[in-house]
């Protein structure tokens, strides 16, 4: 009777074990997701192949650029989110592709794909060893997401087991409307980024 | 022979085997380790340039079926709106052409220079210089269809800090000869 | 031996009975009734859920202008356009809208894929952010001397959300399926777009 009632308990005890194991044990998609390297608006976050830099954000409620020569006016239904960055590549020539902005809620916003016409001083930036490169990241965001966001940077899509920056922006002032405060009308990305050659 | 003796046979044997099997594991558990760990390993090495293979300056050097040499390892001074203090360098190899499949042996060409203090600059964007119609990039001569005993003239530019200029060296990397790759010495070394 | 067949002969007979109680019992449960389900009809007024997507219906009508929504129209073609509001309501920005309507009946084929375009700046099929309400335009070809149909009949398609895939063990979105039904009124080619 009581190796009956020894063996039932171990055999509970076994149970419970295993499934503590089971909801315990990071899932697969935890284990090859990419590796955060966390900083400020300031930092120079070191990844593992790439070193990132914001120096500036600034928020627009409509974009100008160049476009074969004409100028284009990029509207958006929310607010434009310009953070201009310097990278610097480690070791070896590197390319950096992947871009995108955390709302405070984790609405996650991805690099517009609206300005893939210019291809100088936006994503893909790719930065050769000793010669670091400013560019610019261009979000658009909903008002409500702009404050207490974080923007991800990463070599390409997928980033499995490889860095990815996080960059942490402040709290950001709100107006009455909703913008944040400094939220020019129109900002005008075909100007060069200050310091570096167009 | 009685049942009891049966039984006492079993109980010998069984301790023999157990003991083997235990020895065999002790063959079999890394044995297993290796097998599977093998194309992982296969993998991780012929993805990397890791080994150097040094040519010396003139020399050419038997690599993905064909026979390299470096001809010339120069900047281009003197260009416009550049980032400040980098240099355009430009690296021609003559190639002469042993095995004709290059898409199969020169899959995954990789050009680079290499530095003293061991960073690597790959092909550049950036500086787009005009060359002669004769001249390839590594890429572009895969599918240029050239035969054994052609000679290819390849060209490949890069933009690099001034300070590293002193320092740095050509190598080519092939996705057929991985984990080595060719260091080309210059003529002053 | 004999005691052996026997026991193998019950074990079959046993599992046999088991294997046609289950599928009785799914049979009177419904499983095999589903794919033959009625899609309803949806109200052209909308909203329209889908799993990821909110749906307003704006317009639909047939172009001969040289560029539809910056895109050259190829000769020989003419463009039926469809208008659509869409509300991203997943927490990701994504373009997973290629198979979210499609045509049922002539003179589309299902099997036809239209071209969908930011009408803000007539980017092509960019990514949608979450909660940002954009209009955009499903743009099918038609051939330029047919005739014009008087309605756009589309189904509608959801996904469904897995947390985890079976293959990689990360969150998407699976498994397409009707929502329903929409009959949508042409205008005519009035020589602009509208």
């Amino acid at each position: 009777m009581m190796r009956k009632l020894a063996n039932l308990i171990l055999l509970l005890v076994a149970v419970a074990f295993c499934y503590g194991l089971q909801i315990s044990k990071p899932h697969y998609g935890d284990l090859i997701g990419p590796i955060p390297v966390r900083g400020k608006v300031g930092d120079t976050i070191v990844g593992r192949s790439f070193e990132v830099r914001a120096e500036k954000l600034e928020f627009a409620r409509k974009l100008e650029t160049d476009r074969f020569g004409e100028t284009k006016v990029l509207t958006t239904g929310g607010v434009w989110a310009v953070v201009t960055v310097a990278f610097a590549a480690r070791a070896e020539s590197t390319s950096v592709a992947v871009a995108s902005w955390r709302g405070p809620t984790g609405l996650t916003y991805d690099h517009t794909e609206r300005l893939s016409f210019v291809n100088n001083g936006f994503l893909p930036v790719t930065v050769d060893p000793g010669l670091p490169r400013k560019a610019r990241l261009v979000f658009e965001v909903s008002p409500a997401e702009a404050g207490n966001a974080t923007v991800l940077i990463s070599n390409k899509l997928l980033a499995a087991l490889d860095s990815q920056a996080e960059i942490s922006i402040g709290p950001v002032a709100v107006l009455s409307d909703g913008f944040p405060v400094g939220t020019v009308d129109t900002l005008d990305l075909s100007q060069p980024i200050d310091g570096q050659p167009k | 022979m009685t049942a009891q003796s049966v039984v006492q046979d079993n109980g010998l044997g069984e301790r023999k085997w157990r003991r083997r099997s235990l020895w065999g594991l002790l063959v079999l558990i890394p044995l297993t380790l290796a097998v599977e760990a093998y194309d992982s390993v296969k993998a991780l090495l012929g993805d990397n340039d890791l080994f150097e293979r040094s040519v010396a300056w003139g020399q050419s050097a038997h690599f993905g079926g064909s026979d390299w040499r470096l001809t010339d390892l120069r900047g281009a001074f003197g260009m416009k709106s550049l980032p400040p203090d980098s240099v355009p360098v430009l690296a021609d190899f003559s190639v002469t052409v042993g095995d004709p499949d290059l898409q199969k042996l020169w899959l995954g060409c990789k050009v680079m220079l290499i530095d003293a203090e061991g960073r690597r600059w790959s092909p550049t964007s950036i500086v787009s210089l005009r060359t002669p119609d004769n001249v390839q990039t590594c890429i572009s001569a895969i599918f240029s269809g050239a035969k054994t005993g052609e000679t290819l003239n390849l060209r490949e530019t890069f933009l690099v800090p001034k300070a590293a200029t002193k320092t740095i060296r050509p190598a080519v990397g092939l996705g057929s000869e991985r984990p080595h790759f060719l260091l080309f010495q210059l003529e002053k070394d | 031996m004999l005691e052996g067949a026997r026991s193998r002969l019950k074990a079959w007979i046993v599992t046999g009975i088991g294997t046609a109680a289950a599928i009785a019992v799914a049979g009177v449960l419904g499983a095999f009734e589903a794919g033959h389900a009625q899609v309803p009809v949806l109200a052209r007024a909308g909203p329209i859920e889908t799993g990821q997507w909110l749906l307003q219906p704006v317009k639909a009508y047939v172009s001969a202008e040289k560029y539809v929504y910056g895109t050259l129209r190829k000769p020989g073609t003419k463009a039926l356009v469809f208008e659509v509001d869409m509300t991203n309501r997943t927490a990701q920005s994504t373009k997973d809208y290629f198979d979210l309507v499609q045509a049922t009946r002539p003179p589309l084929d299902p099997a036809t894929k239209p071209y969908i375009v930011l009408t803000r700046d007539s980017t092509l099929s960019p990514e949608l952010h979450p909660g940002m309400t954009e209009r955009m335009a499903y743009v099918w070809e038609l051939p330029e001397g047919g005739a014009v149909p008087a309605s756009l009949g589309l189904t509608v398609m959801s996904k469904i959300y897995k947390q985890r895939d079976n293959l990689y063990g990360l969150p998407g979105w699976f498994n397409p399926s009707p929502v329903g039904t929409l009959t949508i009124p042409v205008a005519p080619d009035t020589g602009g777009q509208p």
